[in-house]
Formats: structure tokens, sequence, C-alpha cells
């Protein structure tokens, strides 16, 4: 155990999170003890209600937690601040999105290159990077095409190349299939193992037993605690 | 701070979304152009009214006669009331020093002619003071002087209209002194020649000397008018001075102390006062209606603003995950809220500026001239919408960025 916790990429101890409604206050994460390894495909399950999109933004840096330990990447993640938990995202973490959330006045292209534009990466070098990434997830002819010109899983792929072009070491997928068919949802998982296999940890969220199967590990969430983990 | 990527960050963000820009912008826009057009409405009525009423200095007063309504000591009403040489005299003489002092002879219509050229203008016989009185600005030669009263000289001061209708065209008024011209069929020497810009009735008059004036065309010994200049004293020294001379003349002239018609002193300083509050009358209603303007159209910028920040919810959740920091997203969107507004203001001043620049040769009204854009207000104004409008997106853009994009990124 103690091993893992070094070679984790991402090692949560009792991590809780509490969230104040008028003068209640709402406990979602009752202490969250779980470890990924470098290369894990993990699925994280759960009803709503469960804590786990609430997991998934403390996982993605995205919000703070009130008591434990989070190291990502071998650094502690607790008390960032703003500006420190922007630089980190942007380092180490790709989001995927259940309804792709790419901006919609942007081309393919441009919505592969924002996380570089963020990085102030200039614009030739990160419009070239984009392309290539565009191109790995087999949409080089699209790179002009605006989002809606686009079909579900087309533009779910699109994002799955803005989530690698930074190049994290762990990809969040919350919901990656919720919003396509089972033909596409085999497509995009596809191309998530695909990326596993050449090393990046995927975290995907969902409540469909046929993607959690897929993965490498199951973590399932009920009333803010880990209920079971297994492979 | 705002390097090249980020302007082109903001361009896309601008140029990709025409409906949102259009309608801030065109709220921006409106308000401006109307904000300048009212100002621009305001300053041409003014402008207008002064033109009509305030030609002369503000200081004198003018002693004028007219038929008598009431009997008075055995003489008949309705009947005309003149000043004549003598009378004048005597009332000099009664008065106090007075800083200037003009008798006038009016004799309007009267055909002038240049060679072949004619016209009809107003001939005013007058004293030399007259060039004081009716703050006459001279654009070559001189006025009526002493001399040419006191030896009935043959002598013209013309006015810029009288110069443009009867001489040949490009001549300067310096080429114009010294020539000769006819009025009322006599032969005068034109002596100088001047230009009101106040005014459009003065610049088609001739100023002759009065005596000359007196006895070539009235052949009698009555004076039309006598103008006093008033000098800095007060309005109501001024008061007073006409309240006393109206009753000298009154006694004098045997006109009943309750007529108001037979013989009068018409203060100028009085109307001058009422002229002051008209126009200041005029400057604070466009000043209100500006303001009014201004406050709708803030409104409906932090309307828009509000409504366009909160558009973007989902897409400002999507940057942040990809590695924006929540000031970076907040300085973004102001940015580009004042680039839009710096832009589509200064549409809105140029449509407003070309709007009046359009209709102000076409409208020439006695009580309406040349509107003009006050731009101090307008860039004041620009500059509050501005400032109303990066407020107003302030507060929706930081309650953006501080929902945690999770949440907003879910559709639920």
């Amino acid at each position: 155990m103690s091993a893992g916790y070094l070679a984790a990429v991402i090692a949560l101890k009792s991590i809780r999170k509490a969230y104040q409604t008028g003068s209640q206050s709402l406990t979602v994460l009752k202490g969250i003890d779980c470890t990924i390894e470098k290369g894990e495909l993990v699925a994280i399950m759960g009803s709503s209600g469960s804590g786990k999109s609430t997991l998934l933004n403390v996982l993605g840096l995205l919000d703070d937690f009130d008591a434990g330990t989070y190291v990502l990447n071998g650094q502690n993640m607790d008390g960032l601040s703003e500006k420190a938990a922007a630089r980190y995202r942007s380092e180490f973490l790709g989001f995927v999105f259940q309804s792709f959330n790419l901006i919609s006045y942007k081309s393919a292209l441009e919505n592969v290159a924002l996380p570089l534009y963020y990085q102030g990466v200039p614009r030739k070098e990160r419009q070239a990077s984009a392309m290539a990434f565009l191109s790995k997830v087999g949409l080089a002819d699209w790179a002009e095409h605006l989002p809606n010109q686009l079909s579900g899983g087309q533009k779910q792929r699109v994002a799955i190349a803005r989530a690698l072009i930074a190049n994290p070491s762990v990809i969040l997928a919350d919901e990656p299939t919720g919003a396509l068919d089972s033909v596409t949802s085999d497509e995009v998982m596809a191309l998530l193992k695909e990326i596993n296999k050449e090393g990046i940890t995927i975290v995907v969220v969902t409540h469909e037993n046929e993607i959690a199967n897929q993965c490498d590990r199951i973590i399932r969430l009920k009333d803010g605690r880990i209920e079971g983990s297994n492979g | 701070m705002v390097d090249r990527d980020t302007w082109l960050e903001i361009f896309h963000t601008v140029l990709s979304n025409p409906l949102r820009t259009g309608l801030t912008g065109l709220s921006i826009a409106l308000g401006i152009f109307i904000l300048v057009v009212m100002q621009g409405l305001g300053a041409g009525l003014e402008t207008g009214v002064k033109q009509t009423f305030g030609d002369d200095a503000a200081n004198l007063m003018q002693v004028e006669t007219g038929n008598a309504q009431l009997a008075f000591r055995g003489r008949k009403p309705n009947r005309r009331i003149q000043l004549h040489n003598a009378d004048e005299q005597a009332m000099q003489a009664q008065m106090d020093s007075v800083p200037a002092w003009s008798r006038l002879v009016y004799r309007w219509g009267s055909t002038v002619r240049n060679g072949n050229q004619q016209g009809s203008y107003g001939v005013r016989g007058v004293d030399p003071d007259q060039r004081e009185i009716g703050q006459v600005n001279l654009t070559a030669g001189r006025f009526v002087n002493e001399r040419d009263v006191d030896q009935r000289r043959k002598v013209a001061v013309i006015g810029g209209q009288v110069l443009t209708d009867l001489f040949p065209k490009g001549m300067t008024p310096e080429q114009a002194v010294g020539t000769l011209i006819q009025v009322r069929g006599i032969q005068f020497a034109v002596v100088g020649t001047f230009n009101q810009t106040g005014s459009r009735w003065e610049n088609r008059s001739v100023y002759v000397p009065f005596s000359t004036a007196q006895k070539l065309f009235s052949n009698s010994d009555v004076v039309s008018r006598v103008a006093i200049g008033t000098g800095a004293a007060s309005i109501d020294e001024t008061r007073e001075t006409t309240a006393s001379l109206t009753g000298w003349l009154k006694d004098r002239l045997v006109v009943h102390p309750d007529d108001a018609e037979g013989v009068w002193v018409d203060n100028r300083n009085e109307q001058a006062e009422m002229y002051r509050q008209i126009f200041g009358g005029i400057r604070l209603f466009v000043w209100f209606v500006g303001m009014m303007t201004l406050l709708a159209g803030a409104m409906g910028v932090a309307n828009i603003m509000a409504i366009v920040v909160r558009e973007r919810t989902k897409e400002i959740g999507v940057r942040k995950a990809l590695g924006a920091t929540s000031g970076s997203i907040v300085a973004q969107i102001v940015q580009e809220a004042v680039f839009l507004m710096l832009i589509s203001g200064c549409i809105g001043l140029l449509a407003g500026t070309w709007l009046l620049q359009g209709i102000a040769p076409f409208v020439d009204h006695d009580f309406f001239s040349d509107p003009r854009v006050d731009f101090r207000s307008a860039l004041l104004a620009l500059g509050v919408l501005i400032i109303v409008g990066v407020i107003s997106a302030i507060g929706p853009a930081v309650r953006a960025v501080s929902i945690r994009p999770v949440e907003a990124l879910r559709d639920e």
C-alpha cells in the first residue's frame, strides 16, 4: 500500500467535503480513501447524490476540499491558490464531458488548441499541435468545421483530442458516452482504451455498467463513501 | 497586459457571435447616437434663438415712440408721438453722464445700387457711438465718425450681405472701401464694411451718418430712436434710469403716465437677463434629456451584459477546465465588453455627427440653426456607458466563474 501510494498518480486520503446551503451544512464526501495507479483505466460509479460529481470536482482541481490530502503526480494539492490550481489543471489534467462542451463558435481545430492558449503556447505552434491530435482521433479533414457541423461521436473525439493536447497525466471523463448511441459509445470507449494503452491514466465517471465493465477497476460510491472497489 | 494573442481571441469571440455583439453594440451605439443628436439639436436651438434676438450689446436702452392711446392734458387719444431734435437734446442734457449715445433714423426697404446690381436693404442713420452700442464688427475701413455727422458727409458702412450681393464675386472688403454706391438714388462713398456673425439682419444693413440720413431721407427733425449705452451699470441701476427717463419723456411729450404706447424706454439689460434665463432653461432641458437618455442606455447595456454573461456560463466552465484562471476569464469578458462598447460608441458618435451635419444645411429656421456636436459631453457619455457596462459585466462574470465547472457543464 505504501509503495502504491508513492507510485500512484492520484492518492486521496480521508477527503471530506461539505457544502453550505443557507444555514445547513451538507456533507457530500465523508472521508474518501483511494489510490489510482499510473496507467490505470478506472470507472467511478454511483447513483445521483452519491457524491461522484463532487469527487470529480475535487479530482479535477475545480473545487476545494475541507479535510484530507490529495496527492496528484507526487505533488500535494492541499490549499492550492486559484492560480496554482489552474496551472496544475492545464499541466496534469484533461477533461472530457458528457455534452462535449466544445465552444460553439470555434472550429474543431481551435477548440483542440484552446488548452495550449492558456499555457501561453504561440499560435502557430498550437495550431500545428492541434492538427496532429485531430489526425490522431481521425478528424484531420474536419479541422475547420464548427461543432454543430459534426456528429455526436465526432464531437466527443474532438473533445478527447482537446483533453490530450496538453499531454496530461490523467484524463477525467464525466459520462463520456452519456449522450451517444451504443455504436458510437463503443467507438469512443475504444479510443479511450487506446489512449490508456499509451500510458495515460483515465478516470471515467459513469452510471452504465457496460462502460464501467470495460475498465480495469470500478470504484463504487454511496452516500459520500467508497462502497467497494473491484477489478 | 493585452498581447496580440489575447486580441485575436477577443476579435474572434466578438466576431463569431454576431447576435450577441449586435445587441450589445446596438444599445451602446443607439444611446450615444440619441445623446449626440439631442445635444446637437439643443445647441442648434440656442444658436438659432441667439441669432434672432441677441444681435446688439446687452448693455443698452432704446427710447422709442408710437401712438399715445390715452387722452391727456386736452390732447386726443390715438395721436402720433414723435421725438424731435430739440427733445433729444433736452433729454441728453438732463441725463447724468452716459457711456454711449446714438440717435437713429431708420429707412427700411431702401434701394442700394452698385453699377447694375441693386437690392433692398435697411439704411440706418447713426452717431459714431453706434459702433460700440451695436458691437459693429468692422472688416475693413472705418465706421461713421464725428466729422461725418458734423459735415453731413455722404459716406456709408455696408454689411457683409450687401457686399456679397452688390459687388463682384471675390471682391475683398478692402477693395470695396473707396467705391461709390447709390443709396435711395443718392451717391455715397463706402468708407467701411462690417460683418456680424451673431445676426442675419445686421448684415443686410447700411450705416450712414445720422445728420445725413435725417436731412436726405426723412427731411424733418424727427429722431426715430435714441440708443443709450449703459456701460457697466447694474441691472437695478438701469431699471431706475429707465423709470426716471420714461417719466421725464412722458412729461415733456405730453403722454399720460399710464400710457404704455406713446413713448417708452426699452431696457435691453432686462431682455438680456430674460434670454440668459431662456438659454439656461434650454441647457437644463438638454442636459436633463441627455441624462435620461444616458440612464436608459446604461440600463439597457447593464441588462444585455448580464444576459450575455449568463449565456456564456458553459463556455466559462469549459475555459476553466482547460486551464483558465477565474481572473483571466473575467478579464477577457471585461476586455471584450470594453472593446465592443468603444467601437459601437464611436459608430454612434459618427452616425449622430453625420446626421447633424447632414441636416444642418436644410434647417435654417429663425429659432434653429447650426446644430453642433458637443464632443466632450459625447465622450463623457461614452465613458459613463463603458463604466456601467463593465460594472454590470463584472457581477455576472464573477458569479459565472464561481460556479463549479462540473456542475455548469453537466446537462441535467
